[in-house]
């Protein structure tokens, strides 16, 4: 149960540092941060205690797997947090072209 | 010492870089190629392979990558891992349906082994391997773009 409070905590700090911070890189980086919690929690639901990977080999019976499910979805989230992550930095490298900073206070005009 | 070997980063990274290029390589072949009988496949083998690249281009500077591996050839591997994998999944109609695993499976656990499946991973590892470095490759000209029209 800890570990899932834990997982909270990370979450809200993603949260707080997107929401806060001023600069567009720390920004993304909540972002990120974010998206990393969120996987963590999922692969934190399919862990089993004493469990193996579920992977079929040779070896090993075939007993007291972990859950394959969230990993797969895991899997599928890091690939569209990476798309994501490299599209907010795109922009954020036009805005910082555009108006010579980072700083969201100061990106005051509109104009096209 | 002319202006192209100033570029990029100090001679350590150089050195360094220009070792660890080819094991890199070597290793995200090797995920790759074992996909189908152990963790990793073509996702995994895909990005260790544009991270070598990457790897490159942030110690030796854009123009030595560029002459290593252009902007066309990126986007051309790419296409070409995105019409592998297509064609692969078409060719399953010679049995009757779409993404039938039409060769010989073979014995579990072999190298030789699982049909197309390894296939699959190749075509995967092309797309995105060149898609991750093509990304990288868009900022990085993006930058350089902008620092031209100031």
């Amino acid at each position: 149960m800890i570990l899932y409070l834990l997982c909270l905590v990370l979450f809200s700090l993603g949260i707080y540092c997107t929401v806060r911070k001023r600069n567009i890189i720390k920004i993304i980086v909540g972002i990120m941060i974010l998206e990393y919690s969120v996987n963590l929690f999922f692969a934190l639901i399919a862990y089993k205690e004493n469990g193996r990977a579920p992977i079929y080999s040779e070896t090993q019976d075939i007993l007291n797997m972990v859950d394959p499910l969230p990993h797969a979805l895991v899997l599928t989230a890091i690939v569209i947090g990476l798309a994501t992550t490299a599209l907010l930095v795109a922009i954020a490298i036009k805005i910082y072209e555009k108006y010579g900073t980072f700083d969201i206070t100061k990106i005051r005009e509109l104009r096209g | 010492m002319n202006k192209q070997e100033q570029q990029g980063m100090t001679i350590i990274v150089k050195t360094v870089t220009r070792l660890t290029f080819g094991l890199i390589l070597l290793y995200g072949a090797y995920i790759v190629l074992h996909g189908h009988v152990s963790p990793g496949g073509g996702f995994a083998g895909g990005v260790i392979i544009a991270l070598a690249f990457i790897n490159l281009m942030l110690a030796f500077g854009r123009d030595v990558t560029l002459k290593k591996i252009s902007k066309g050839s990126t986007s051309f591997f790419e296409s070409v891992g995105a019409i592998l994998f297509f064609g692969i999944a078409l060719l399953g109609f010679i049995g009757g349906c779409f993404f039938l695993n039409i060769l010989p499976k073979g014995a579990p656990f072999r190298l030789f082994s699982a049909g197309i499946i390894p296939f699959c991973n190749i075509a995967i590892m092309l797309k995105v391997g060149a898609g991750i470095f093509a990304i990288f490759l868009a900022l990085v000209l993006l930058e350089t773009e902008a620092k031209e029209r100031k």
